[in-house]
């Protein structure tokens, strides 16, 4: 067989040529920033709470939405509900964009009330975004106390009011349930964990709680059905976020009396909104802040995500995204005098008079 | 009724008979085999929590095969560093190490780690008995224990020093009193002030308890084979014992193992109580009814082995009947639990068991098959892993270090863990020293903080009246008989 030797080199050398361009990369785009890298979410928080499912939820489409696909791995840091790990992760951690964290909505309340352990500005940390925002809270008393409607509430001295901790969110909503809608004396009662408040009110060891609307509805059903439970009051966040099961609740706001008061409850509305935020330490390179703002915006609406996220927490996600996020930690209410009456709500003693 | 729970109880054990349901309980086995060997971080509520997102993809019984196959036999097997390494196991497994080290040391390992593997099969088999026979029946018990009667029992807990302290009772107060003094560490719960913190954000939940028993414990224990240059097994030769030694013991001593399993599912039952208490209630329990405990707990008494693994592993029957029976979460590993549970589409609770009994069963039947094939697998693995109680000392005490050095690293992943494990590793080195007992400083520490909660929830809830409730007089006069007693065998132990 014949072979025509120019052209056999030509192709050949063409060939080669061709092999060598590609491998440089001539013609193509670089290759992204995260491929082949490992991005690592660090959780202020013990493994495998509802705030963990949250971010589990997250991990995959992450991997996905992120250009050049990098391992996303979740580590722990618990300790002084967030605080541990945001300090970290504003004076710790390297901002290259490789280390992102996610703490409970007590970043932003712990800094605002200037609460101790908090070493970082919340001005100066990146927002990326929170898969859940809106809630409910709803005030509830067991049927047995005979509290039946508010003016007996009212009436009754010495309310049991069941919590986990002294500033715990249901122990602060606790305390603006029963110091809004008027209660003699209320006794708060805590040292509890979220299930054994139930079960003490069942026991009759306290009388009333404050508690999450879905919560109620998805782990105690029962409550509703064998109506072992009266219904009093609900906090919408944002306002006017209605819970289909607790239509005809009066919204914790129709009880005050003063610009003070609603201000109040716009502060701690605030500070519920932020949900269980992603953030980036001060410093981060805007691009790679961009490309992740990105990847959560395409996580939070892609259907499959609120599927898994259903899945893994009970709940519907409510995301709250990248710029919304950055937006409501800059328009946080700070008015120290309003600040002041937030600490004499969230704190020990009893509560101020009206 | 009873027709329809044996139905149940028939077609919760047909959910089983399939292939990948099987293999899916023996892969959780497996991992919960590793999990019980691995350094402390490696907890189940880590590897439930990296299970799960998988798991509710797969069909209920699979997945729950899966779930329950780990986290049954992460206690059963939770003995090898207590006894081999002298490093306190997992929350549940902290007071093995009292008996269960110096038994190694005395070239008993296989027998330690034999009579550890039976009793944890034993109490777990009872855990699952009473599971199985309690659900219909369990409510008003759960009801009963409210925060005064828990109280008195913390109390009846703390009596126990008596017995920890051994000769030394001044000691023994001096090392309790500590251990409740380094309860208060943190922030209170109950009013919110922060205690001993110096506005460090580490001191803010209290210094952990997990880090504190490993470094009491597992830095002395290296140290002292460093010092004596012998491997855990100090006589060489001939070894005494044998796995089917434990064996025997552990069959000898069975009203031991039914009296401290039904303490396990009576922890595992009360909400709030936890792993934490459990080893130590049962080891108390055990030294203060079994004959010549005095004398011999803590020196290297098989009992002192018995007595907290069968507790320990009997708890997680108890804590289902929580999780099924009132949907209530007994710690993070069941609340995982329940998540999957919902995924599933099942709402844990009175309806549960009446809705999807056969469910139940399956759990009940997968606790029960597990902790025999953990069993199982304990006596297979124990007979290679006690071999490395003959290791020198030139290779143990680095293992020992690496293992109490990233049990504390890797729990929180914090380096300030690492310089509280060195402080307590040297502080544990002198107490041992001196003669102040560790495990009564441990008992102060773990129930100082449950003392506290349950004295003041009584208090806010119901004044100085729960002092006047039925329950509360009868746990408090059990309490001060037992008190009393142990006060005066020790007397006449004095004179």
């Amino acid at each position: 067989m014949e072979i025509r030797r120019p052209r056999f080199v030509a192709a050949v050398t063409l060939g080669f040529a061709l092999i060598l361009l590609g491998k440089a990369g001539y013609g193509q785009q670089p290759s992204p920033f995260y491929q082949g890298k490992t991005l690592t979410i660090i959780q202020g928080r013990e493994p495998g709470g509802t705030g963990d499912m949250r971010v589990r939820a997250v991990l995959a489409f992450l991997k996905k939405y992120i250009p050049g696909q990098p391992n996303v791995v979740s580590e722990f840091m618990p300790g002084g509900g967030g605080r541990k790990a945001t300090n970290h992760i504003f004076r710790g951690a390297k901002p290259d964009g490789l280390t992102l964290g996610n703490v409970g909505a007590g970043l932003v309340a712990n800094a605002i009330l200037g609460q101790t352990g908090v070493q970082y500005d919340l001005d100066k940390l990146t927002y990326l975004g929170s898969p859940n925002s809106a809630s409910q809270y709803v005030f509830l008393s067991r049927r047995e106390a005979g509290l039946g409607s508010l003016e007996k509430l009212r009436a009754t001295p010495g309310v049991r009011i069941g919590a986990q901790t002294v500033g715990h969110d249901i122990y602060i909503n606790g305390r603006l349930f029963a110091y809004l809608i008027g209660l003699k004396d209320p006794k708060f009662v805590t040292g509890y964990s979220g299930p054994e408040v139930d079960l003490a009110l069942m026991r009759g060891e306290l009388d009333a709680r404050a508690n999450i609307a879905d919560t109620i509805v998805t782990r105690t059903p029962e409550w509703i059905e064998k109506g072992l439970i009266d219904f009093h009051a609900i906090l919408e966040i944002p306002r006017g976020e209605k819970h289909p099961r607790f239509l005809q609740l009066p919204e914790l706001e129709s009880f005050a009396k003063s610009d003070n008061e609603r201000k109040l409850l716009a502060m701690f509305r605030s500070f519920r909104l932020t949900g269980s935020p992603y953030i980036l330490p001060p410093g981060t390179p805007k691009e790679r802040v961009q490309i992740l703002q990105e990847a959560i915006r395409k996580t939070f609406k892609d259907p499959e995500f609120r599927k898994e996220f259903k899945k893994l927490t009970g709940d519907d996600p409510t995301p709250l995204m990248p710029e919304a996020h950055e937006k409501a930690v800059r328009e946080l209410p700070r008015d120290p005098e309003i600040v002041k009456f937030f600490k004499k709500i969230a704190g020990g003693d009893p509560l101020p008079p009206r | 009724m009873e027709v329809s729970l044996f139905h149940a109880a028939l077609q919760g054990l047909l959910n089983l008979m399939q292939l990948k349901v099987f293999l899916a309980m023996l892969v959780g086995v497996s991992i919960g085999t590793f999990t019980a060997v691995a350094p402390q971080g490696m907890g189940m509520p880590l590897v439930y929590a990296i299970l799960l997102p998988v798991v509710i993809r797969w069909e209920p019984v699979t997945g729950i095969a899966l779930l329950i196959g780990a986290s049954s036999v992460s206690a059963i097997c939770a003995a090898y560093l207590p006894v081999l390494f002298g490093i306190p196991g997992g929350a549940g497994s902290q007071a093995t190490v009292l008996d269960g080290y110096p038994m190694g040391k005395r070239g008993e390992a296989r027998r330690a780690l034999g009579a550890s593997f039976m009793a944890g099969g034993m109490g777990a088999l009872i855990g699952t008995l009473t599971l199985a026979v309690a659900i219909p029946a369990a409510k008003p018990l759960i009801y009963l224990m409210g925060s005064p009667e828990l109280f008195v029992v913390m109390l009846w807990g703390l009596s126990m020093v008596a017995v920890l302290a051994g000769r030394r009772p001044i000691k023994g107060l001096i090392a309790a009193a500590f251990g409740l003094l380094l309860a208060t560490v943190g922030q209170q719960a109950q009013s919110g002030v922060m205690r001993f913190v110096f506005d460090q954000p580490y001191l803010l939940d209290g210094i952990p308890i997990s880090i504190i028993a490993l470094a009491l414990f597992g830095i002395p224990s290296a140290l002292d084979l460093a010092l004596t240059k012998l491997g855990v097994e100090q006589q060489a030769a001939p070894l005494k014992g044998s796995l089917l030694d434990g064996i025997k013991d552990t069959v000898r001593e069975w009203w031991l193992v039914v009296r401290c399993s039904f303490v396990g599912v009576w922890i595992g039952i009360v909400p709030g109580l936890g792993s934490q208490v459990v080893d130590w209630l049962a080891y108390g329990h055990a030294a203060q009814t079994c004959k010549g405990a005095r004398e011999t707990f803590g020196k290297g008494d098989v009992r002192g082995v018995i007595a907290p693994e069968s507790a320990n592993d009997a708890k997680d029957g108890g804590d289902l009947i929580t999780t099924l029976l009132l949907g209530f979460p007994q710690g993070v590993v069941t609340a995982l639990f329940i998540v999957a549970l919902l995924a599933w589409g099942f709402v844990p609770g009175p309806e549960m068991v009446k809705k999807n009994a056969d469910l139940i069963y399956s759990i009940i039947w997968i606790q029960g098959i597990s902790g025999i094939i953990g069993t199982l697998v304990g006596f297979v693995l124990a007979k290679q892993l006690a071999k490395l109680a003959e290791v020198r000392y030139t290779f143990m005490v680095p293992i020992i270090f690496i293992f109490v050095l990233m049990g504390a690293f890797s729990a929180n992943r914090d380096p300030v863990d690492l310089l509280v494990v060195v402080c307590f590793g040297i502080l544990g080195y002198f107490m041992r020293r001196f003669g102040y007992p560790r495990p009564a400083m441990i008992l102060g520490l773990v129930l100082g903080d449950l003392m506290e909660k349950y004295l003041y929830r009584s208090m806010a809830s119901y004044g100085f009246s729960w002092l006047t409730r039925p329950a509360v007089i009868v746990l408090l006069i059990l309490a001060t008989v037992s008190f009393v007693l142990t006060l005066r065998g020790r007397l006449k132990e004095a004179r």
